[in-house]
């Protein structure tokens, strides 16, 4: 099989439990690991060892694969999985996203599919914490951000809350 | 020996004749021989002791002369010492005297010319002390037209200074009526700015005030949502500004 017929990283579908950069990563040196376990395999086949096994997968990798129609069975085909997941690890998008309080994974997954539908369907989250924010979330994209916190609501309506206060000392 | 083999017994013989005969038959060949040999042995003892005794003379004679020779050099000598010895005494003595004298004279043109540069010196100090006295008079004389002029000046001047302290006290006397002015003007100033400043304070104390609601509205706030509560909210903003986040990640 040829790098041609396999899907390249640009047409890659990446399931909602692969959310930030760190979780391609994962698939890239899971696919690695599985690659040298079936070569191995094979060898030991070759020379008369046991009946080769299955391996084990992850979640996150039987989703991709599932998502994606492809098959680990083939020596050149993972080679080229693992080629083109390197290539989607260097040049996914990614959306750096502070919150308020702890992000759960339901709720990332939620994003992410919000994102991918939205925005990019490579784009992977970088997730951050910075409880100042009160609420709401602090945006980074490539060259801009978006203060969508409550702290920068608030900012913005400083002057409002003191007319108020004036108004009640002026009662 | 023949001195017995010539004798002829019998006839008598006068004494002479027998002395002569004698003779005759005692002097010999033999006997001469004798004599001579005796003569010659007895000359060569003589000339052998007198050659001694000469030899003796002689020695005795060197050793007077050698004496005597060596008493009349040493004489001779002593009296050529005590000769050289006056002469070089005369010529040592003559040549210092020679040296003294022309020291002496040398010493005396030094102090002959000393004595001409003293003088000339002295003469020129006078010279210079009669031109100092002159030009010091002529000095104390100009001080004192200049001092005259200046006592002069000065009078004029403290009068002048009089003048303007008549006028600096009428104009310190003036600055003070103004100074109260603007005191009194200050003194306005000073109380509408601290007014203004209470204000400001005051401004200042609701806006942190305002801050500090901010601040415990945030507190109060911030632990009331967890992340599911506020996806909708972060979804709709993040929809009202889709555009925007899609073309920044074309970029």
């Amino acid at each position: 099989m040829s790098d041609v017929e396999v899907k390249t990283h640009e047409n890659f579908i990446l399931p909602a439990n692969v959310v930030t950069k760190i979780d391609v990563s994962r698939l890239v040196t899971e696919v690695e690991r599985v690659d040298n376990d079936m070569t191995a395999a094979a060898v030991r086949t070759k020379t008369g060892a046991s009946e080769q096994t299955q391996p084990i997968l992850s979640e996150q990798l039987s989703d991709f694969l599932h998502r994606n129609d492809l098959k680990l069975d083939a020596g050149q085909e993972r080679s080229a999985i693992i080629k083109q997941l390197r290539l989607l690890k260097d040049k996914a998008p990614v959306l750096h996203m502070t919150f308020a309080v702890t992000a759960d994974t339901e709720s990332l997954q939620k994003l992410t599919e919000w994102v991918r539908a939205t925005i990019h369907p490579q784009a992977v989250i970088a997730v951050g914490l910075q409880p100042a924010l009160v609420a709401g979330v602090y945006l980074r994209t490539p060259n801009h951000v978006h203060d969508f916190s409550m702290r920068g609501a608030l900012e913005g309506r400083h002057g409002l809350l003191v007319e108020e206060l004036e108004s009640l000392r002026a009662k | 020996m023949g001195l017995f083999q010539h004798k002829k017994p019998g006839a008598p013989k006068t004494p002479q004749e027998e002395a002569s005969e004698a003779v005759v038959n005692y002097i010999d060949e033999t006997f001469k021989d004798e004599l001579r040999d005796f003569g010659r042995s007895y000359f060569e003892k003589i000339i052998n002791d007198t050659g001694a005794l000469f030899q003796q003379d002689l020695n005795t004679t060197i050793g007077q002369v050698n004496v005597q020779l060596q008493d009349h050099v040493t004489k001779q000598l002593d009296v050529a010492i005590a000769q050289v010895n006056a002469e070089l005494k005369d010529s040592v003595a003559k040549q210092l005297e020679n040296q003294f004298a022309e020291y002496n004279r040398e010493m005396k043109d030094a102090q002959d010319l000393a004595l001409k540069s003293l003088t000339d010196n002295s003469e020129q100090l006078q010279a210079e002390y009669n031109d100092l006295r002159t030009t010091l008079q002529k000095n104390v004389a100009d001080q004192k037209v200049t001092l005259t002029n200046v006592f002069e000046e000065n009078k004029v001047r403290i009068a002048q200074m009089k003048d303007a302290q008549d006028l600096a006290l009428k104009s310190l006397e003036e600055s003070a009526e103004a100074l109260k002015t603007q005191y009194a003007a200050i003194n306005d100033t000073l109380r509408s700015n601290v007014a203004n400043q209470e204000a400001v304070l005051v401004s200042a104390f609701e806006d942190n005030m305002g801050k500090i609601i901010e601040h415990y509205l945030l507190g109060a706030l911030g632990d009331q949502y967890d992340l599911k509560a506020q996806l909708p909210s972060i979804i709709h903003q993040m929809e009202d500004n889709k555009q925007a986040i899609v073309d920044d990640m074309k970029l």
